[in-house]
């Protein structure tokens, strides 16, 4: 067999032209799949951890209060029991926040924009400080009551800078309308969608806005030490709330905002717990991902067809180059199987190595392109949630990426190999081409 | 000084001192003035309105829409329906059972709002369009007189009643002295900001058969956002119409109608 796959490593070696524009062609194929890859792994990198900390937890426990059927508040009443609870029987749980949700409009000297707010309690919330990058002002001073994060877009468009005072209004639960003056503490860098329509006050500031409890918060955000227990987790919390006697609403996976409606048209009042998970949260935003996935299959699908066409192409040029050797070789003895191993491994190799080669450009690419901290158009921003371009190599995709691909080109040049091994000595080594 | 001035003196500082109280009205005449705004505005049968809203933001073009006004004061029934333009005709609002909702017929779908909300977006409320509550949902104080261009008015401060949802909890009314009408009324939020500013240029009445006497209403309102100062609407209430509705007028399926 060696000696077989040295055959092939020399043929390769002979015909350098025709190998290095094949193995070319390979190794792009190959790098592309990589950066696709790798762009994508980093798009959803990027979002889970900036989606995770800012708007959702790994599993949420939300909810809505309705003092009327009419009007629904994206409240979880008397929170610490609920957040007890889950501490006392899920294990997989890394650390738990309470934030706060509410809608509302915020108002400058200049204009006025729809905004959500998060009330959150930054000293408990460390993550916060490693997603957001404080462009001016201070994290630390969201700690202070009547403050408010921003981030740099909202600033522009609110003509504010850190200091400056803005005026929150919305209606309370019971539909009073309530103003709140806070002052900008921070402003943040953007982080794509989530910054366009959020800004973050202190818990206690939200509170007041919207006339809330102490217990009163907006959503319990369970983060856990592994990602995979999700599922899992969301299904015990579940049957843990209900087992408790809270009421639960049917699971529903999208945002919580996009529930107003259903939950408005239906006639019960009181508490309701909701229990979702980061991908229910975000699922107005995973089309993104699923887009590209599918735009890097469709791609390496079309591309496979160009290389499959190109290596069958090569190889019949090659065996009919080599069809008196072939001759030859069977004449003294060579069985039709190796014959065809033979020509497999050509193929092999050189699927192996243009691989290999793609990969090494694919990797030194995501490499150079996450150092250099390649800035984003703002549409695109908008949706990876970031405005520089994240791109993660995962050894195992990649490695899977030269399997698939080289297996792919060894199948491909299943054909031609058999054709070539079916071929008579006396035929083969009387041809003339 | 003689006696005599000294008398006069005391008479006059007596009369000083004792005149704003003298001016003060009572809490029960405060109550009385509410109850007759309330009263002159209320027809006890059916009322439809035909309305006219033009609706000013910044940075936006201005926003005109008609539409008609139809209240059952009785069954404490409203609904409006919204005929211009025709991208907005066969929108509307329909308050059932302490229940507000509102249908696009774009979608076909109804959705529960909240009673407060502002009405297709304008810096008008329901409450605007209803029938008055003020002495049923505010205490009121006084605040002394107040003059508005050639008017004198009462200056009240009202506040709302425990346990009564309103939109703004603290109302400033100007109460013109001579009529009863109100010429301007100042909105605040829970906070004591103050939202909303609306003025009341012109009155009309409509006798009403039903009730036996006059109906008043505001010919035209104008509302100015306190928030964003930019923005106002004003609200044209271009007829009145007192007589009896279609029995099955406050229902989803008339309005369904109205959009077919």
């Amino acid at each position: 067999m060696f000696q077989l796959f040295l055959i092939a490593f020399r043929n390769l070696g002979t015909h350098r032209r025709r190998t290095l524009l094949l193995g070319g062609a390979i190794a792009g194929v190959t790098a592309l799949l990589v950066i696709l890859m790798g762009l994508s792994q980093g798009m959803e990198e990027t979002m889970l951890r900036s989606a995770t900390t800012l708007g959702t937890g790994h599993v949420n426990v939300a909810g809505f209060y309705k003092i009327t059927s009419g009007q629904a508040a994206p409240v979880v009443t008397a929170y610490p029991k609920i957040l007890e609870l889950v501490r006392k029987e899920v294990p997989e749980l890394d650390y738990a926040v309470q934030r706060g949700r509410g809608w509302a409009k915020l108002v400058s000297e200049k204009t006025s924009s729809q905004v959500g707010v998060g009330g959150i309690d930054v000293k408990d919330e460390p993550g916060f400080r490693q997603v957001l990058q404080v462009r001016s002002g201070s994290m630390d001073d969201l700690a202070q009551p009547n403050t408010v994060l921003i981030f740099e877009k909202q600033a522009k468009r609110l003509e504010v800078k850190v200091g400056d005072v803005v005026t929150i209004a919305a209606p309370t639960m019971r539909g009073t309308n309530n103003t709140v003056d806070v002052r900008v503490a921070a402003i943040a860098a953007d982080v794509g969608m989530m910054s366009d329509f959020n800004v973050y006050v202190p818990s206690q500031t939200l509170r007041s806005l919207y006339q809330l409890r102490e217990d009163s918060t907006g959503a319990i955000f369970l983060y856990l030490k592994d990602l995979k227990q999700m599922a899992q987790v969301q299904a015990r919390v579940r049957q843990l709330l209900t087992d408790a006697g809270y009421t639960l609403m049917d699971n529903d996976p999208r945002a919580f905002w996009f529930k107003f409606d259903v939950v408005n048209r239906e006639e019960w009042t009181g508490q309701k717990l909701d229990i979702t998970n980061w991908e229910d949260e975000m699922s107005f935003i995973t089309w993104t991902l699923k887009a590209l996935n599918g735009l890097t299959g469709i791609l390496t699908f079309v591309l496979l067809v160009i290389i499959g066409v190109g290596i069958m192409n090569t190889l019949w040029i090659a065996i009919r180059e080599r069809t008196r050797e072939i001759g030859t070789l069977r004449a003294i003895g060579m069985q039709r199987t190796r014959v065809m191993v033979m020509f497999l491994f050509e193929a092999m190799t050189l699927g192996a190595l243009g691989t290999l080669a793609g990969a090494i450009i694919g990797f030194v690419v995501c490499v150079a392109v996450d150092a250099a901290h390649v800035g984003v158009p703002e549409a695109a921003a908008m949706f990876i949630m970031s405005d520089r371009l994240h791109l993660v190599v995962n050894a195992g995709s990649v490695l899977g990426a030269m399997v698939f691909i080289t297996g792919c080109t060894t199948l491909i040049s299943l054909i031609p190999s058999f054709l070539a091994a079916r071929l008579k000595p006396v035929t083969a080594m009387h041809h003339i081409g | 000084m003689s006696l005599k001035n000294l008398l006069s003196a005391a008479a006059v500082s007596v009369a000083l001192l004792s005149a704003p109280v003298a001016l003060a009205l009572e809490p029960a005449a405060m109550v009385q003035i509410l109850s007759v705004i309330d009263d002159r505005q209320r027809n006890g049968g059916d009322y439809k309105a035909h309305i006219y809203l033009e609706q000013k933001e910044k940075d936006k073009t201005d926003n005109v829409r008609e539409g008609f006004v139809y209240r059952r004061d009785a069954d404490d029934k409203l609904m409006i329906l919204f005929s211009k333009p025709k991208t907005e005709a066969g929108k509307g609002y329909l308050r059932l059972d302490k229940n507000l909702w509102s249908y696009d017929p774009n979608v076909g779908k109804w959705e529960r709002r909240t009673e407060r909300e502002r009405i297709a977006g304008t810096d008008s409320r329901r409450a605007d369009f209803d029938e008055s509550r003020l002495a049923e949902e505010f205490d009121p104080a006084y605040e002394g007189e107040a003059k508005l261009g050639k008017y004198t008015a009462h200056k009240l401060n009202l506040k709302v009643k425990p346990n009564i949802d309103v939109a703004y909890p603290v109302v400033k009314l100007w109460v013109d002295k001579d009529t009863n009408n109100i010429l301007k009324r100042e909105e605040y939020a829970l906070s004591g900001r103050l939202m909303r500013t609306a003025l009341y240029p012109r009155w009309k009445k409509v006798f009403s058969e039903s009730k036996g006497a006059d109906v008043w209403y505001p010919e035209e309102i104008r509302f100015y956002d306190e928030v964003e100062k930019a923005n106002s609407t004003i609200v044209l209430i271009k007829s009145v119409d007192l007589r009896s509705l279609e029995a099955n007028l406050f229902t989803k399926a008339w309005l369904e109608s109205k959009s077919r």
